[in-house]
């Protein structure tokens, strides 16, 4: 529905991009009116349009468009990518009618890419930018040599839990994974409808990203092959470990952000939430009412050391038809990498992202207001876990049809339909034959 | 009644008697060409439309359906559209997904269309005996679901079905039945449930109105001739409205192929055992925008429509067979 309304609300300003494109390439037609010259510096502003979902962009965009005289930023919301967002922005490269910035998250951005849905905007970047970044994230966005996006956060796990009932049930902050499930029994224990977290079965990316902290590695490019492997012994530890966490009743079965979920987290059924940064603001915005209840921890771990995987995160990129593509990284970069630009995003109260830009953390720190989580430095647990996210993960370039294949399997592991491991196996499987049906070199 | 007794023909069915031979010839001597130019200008709009909606589309989707996207090295240097044959086919043939997606339609069907059938002519017979008054009322009681757009049913239903939101779950609970409307084995009567309640009392309408146009002298006669309630629906009004029931179970079908809104509802936002490709419609759907591969979608688009059009053949075929061979024994007897 939300798809159809915006597409609506979407065809005029389309036009109006048009002309206005149209307008600025005449303006400079005598003289090297290519996408590299320096934006609106004709005098004429520069209309961009830009699609997003993530939480205080609207603020960011309106106080970029108030300090900014040589581009002005239309922002248009578009649904969360995996609930429509990514398949609107590809029918929109696909029809010739995509905004000039799109946001795309780490998992998916080789799919983008391999679409050939997306520009190089490498010499726009330049490398004085890439440098502010956790190398971690410019990694993830360099693909075969080339920069496809400007990173915005990084996502470093955490696990979110009600101190409150923590302290009520008298059960210790996990650190290890056998430690939480010790504390997943006693939470039961002390309260029968009550439990420490949840499965997902509708978001593979959170156990993708429990996978990728415990060490696995499902995609790996050796020359041009791609090595799969999706069920390698690390990821095997995981899905056994969920699943006796499910088979023994100690996490609930429910999907992310869903109202049951919701519900559940209202009424103090669910007093913990295995995630990440971001998810800092979005507990906040659901439930405010819980305010000075919630606190942050690191995410347990296999042996005790510090290991986190990375759960989502944002990336800003120019689709392919965008013939203003220097003033999309101009904006961009000005969302990632300026003071201004962070704390437009923070202050709205809604954001807890977790700056790619090392240098900008300090900023959003201040600017997030704490007092839900009692005034804990949050942004110290979420500094300590981005240093620690395992730096061997890459995502391949089919995670459309991986993703979905293990969504569709995931829902099924309830009732013992199947398991967390077949699911795993399954998008494996999938994934492989699709690579094979593009034409490109696969083992696995 | 009256003026089916004193017609006896179909009302619109031109009047028999010594006018109608003098009625005719005048168009028939009409000049070829002017009928043709005429029919050829009424009929122009539906052709116009007919190849822009119908072949255009159709002809489009085999067309994309015999390319695939190739790419090289690691696949990031882009795509390159290749001729690809009948490769999409044998690709989506070869999926399980798609092929698991038939076999859902078939227990689908298998469970839809006799309760479907079976209890819009119930509701049907039931009305149609009914006083007056009772009649109005639940002839638009029955029907005011189908008045709420699918995916608003599917919404609502999907709020009815999820634990510790739903009252009815709740209220199973605690009457000792727990039943999971999102497991495997749940889905299935989940979707069926939401597509009864949609379109149960749609189809009853149509059922009620052919009972409405049953000559109602044929079933005094059975009342005369000592046929009880029971004996008047099944031996008299049922076989008398036999053309519907045919016609709703061939919509019936082919609606059942197309079965998608309230699955993909379920699949969206649940983590309900409903799979992205639970149905050959999902199948193209999921492999189009979650995909992004056009080829295997509009391949799996046409074979789906080459079963619906198989099946609607056969249909057709069964029941006019049979109409005419009844039709036989009439005019022998």
């Amino acid at each position: 529905m939300s798809r159809s309304w915006s597409s609506w609300k979407r065809t005029p300003f389309v036009a109006v991009g048009a002309v206005t494109a149209l307008a600025v390439l005449t303006a400079c037609g005598g003289g090297g009116g290519d996408a590299t010259a320096a934006p609106g510096a004709d005098g004429k502003p520069v209309d961009l349009t830009f699609w997003g979902w993530a939480k205080g962009t609207k603020e960011v965009v309106d106080a970029f468009n108030a300090s900014h005289q040589n581009i002005k930023v239309k922002f248009e919301e578009i649904p969360s990518g995996n609930a429509g967002g990514y398949a609107k922005i590809s029918n929109a490269v696909k029809a010739g009618n995509a905004p000039d910035l799109v946001s795309i998250e780490y998992p998916m951005l080789p799919e983008f890419v391999s679409q050939g849905s997306v520009q190089d905007i490498g010499a726009l970047l330049g490398d004085d930018v890439k440098k502010k970044f956790l190398p971690q994230a410019v990694e993830l966005t360099t693909l075969g040599g080339k920069n496809w996006a400007v990173p915005f956060d990084a996502a470093p796990q955490a696990f979110y839990y009600r101190k409150d009932l923590f302290t009520k049930y008298g059960v210790e902050v996990p650190k290890t994974w056998d430690e939480f499930r010790a504390a997943a029994q006693k939470v039961k224990k002390a309260d029968a409808k009550a439990r420490i977290g949840t499965f997902f079965p509708d978001d593979p990316t959170t156990f993708q990203a429990m996978a990728w902290q415990a060490g696995a590695q499902w995609f790996k490019a050796e020359g041009d092959t791609w090595k799969v492997n999706t069920t390698d012994p690390a990821t095997t530890k995981v899905s056994a470990y969920w699943q006796k966490l499910l088979d023994d009743d100690l996490v609930r079965n429910n999907a992310s952000f869903s109202p049951e979920w919701t519900n559940s987290l209202k009424s103090g059924g669910t007093i913990g939430y295995v995630g990440a940064a971001w998810g800092a603001g979005v507990l906040k915005g659901t439930l405010p009412e819980q305010s000075g209840k919630w606190a942050v921890a690191p995410m347990p771990t296999w042996d005790g050391k510090a290991a986190s995987g990375m759960l989502g995160g944002s990336t800003f990129a120019v689709p392919k038809n965008s013939k203003k593509a220097a003033a999309a990284v101009e904006f961009a970069k000005w969302m990632t990498t300026t003071e201004a630009g962070i704390k437009a995003r923070i202050a709205s109260g809604t954001s807890s992202a977790f700056p790619a830009a090392a240098e900008l953390r300090p900023v959003a720190k201040k600017a997030f207001d704490a007092a839900y989580y009692g005034g804990q430095d949050i942004y110290q647990v979420f500094e300590d876990a981005g240093t620690s996210i395992n730096p061997n993960w890459a995502w391949g370039p089919s995670t459309g049809t991986t993703n979905s294949v293990i969504k569709d399997q995931f829902g099924k592991v309830t009732n013992g339909g199947t398991t967390i491991a077949d699911a795993v196996k399954a998008g494996h499987d999938a994934t492989v034959a699709e690579l094979k049906k593009r034409g490109l070199k696969v083992e696995g | 009644m009256t003026t089916t007794k004193t017609a006896g023909t179909r009302p619109g069915a031109p009047a028999p008697g010594p006018d109608a031979p003098l009625a005719t010839p005048p168009a028939r001597t009409r000049p070829r060409s002017r009928t043709g130019g005429a029919a050829a200008l009424l009929l122009t709009p539906f052709f116009v439309l007919f190849v822009l909606v119908m072949v255009v589309p159709i002809g489009y989707a085999v067309w994309l359906s015999l390319f695939s996207e190739k790419q090289s090295g690691l696949g990031f240097g882009g795509t390159e559209t290749v001729f690809s044959g009948l490769g999409n086919y044998t690709a989506a043939l070869g999926d399980p997904a798609f092929r698991e997606g038939f076999v859902v339609l078939l227990g689908y069907c298998a469970l839809y269309i006799p309760l479907m059938i079976g209890g819009a002519l119930a509701l049907a017979l039931l009305l149609d005996s009914a006083l007056a008054r009772a009649r109005r009322f639940f002839q638009l009681a029955l029907f005011l679901p189908h008045a709420v757009p699918g995916i608003i049913a599917a919404l609502i239903w999907v709020y009815l079905y999820t634990p510790q939101l739903s009252p009815v779950v709740e209220a199973m609970e605690a009457g000792g039945i727990g039943f999971d409307f999102f497991s495997p084995s749940g889905a299935l009567p989940s979707v069926v449930n939401i597509a009864l309640w949609e379109w149960l009392g749609y189809n009853m309408v149509i059922f009620y109105a052919a009972l409405q146009a049953v000559d109602r002298s044929v079933l005094e006669a059975a009342t005369v001739d000592g046929a009880g309630a029971w004996r008047t629906a099944f031996s008299i009004k049922v076989p008398l409205i036999r053309a519907s029931v045919v016609m709703v179970a061939l919509f019936t079908v082919i609606g059942s192929l197309q079965l998608f809104t309230e699955p993909l509802i379920l699949n969206k936002g649940t983590g309900s055992a409903v799979t992205s490709t639970w149905t050959p419609n999902m199948y193209a759907y999921t492999a189009a925008f979650e995909r992004n591969d056009y080829g295997l979608a509009a391949a799996a688009s046409v074979l789906l429509a080459l079963t619906a059009a198989l099946l609607s053949f056969v249909v057709t075929k069964l029941s006019g067979g049979r109409k005419q061979k009844k039709a036989e024994k009439g005019a022998t007897a």
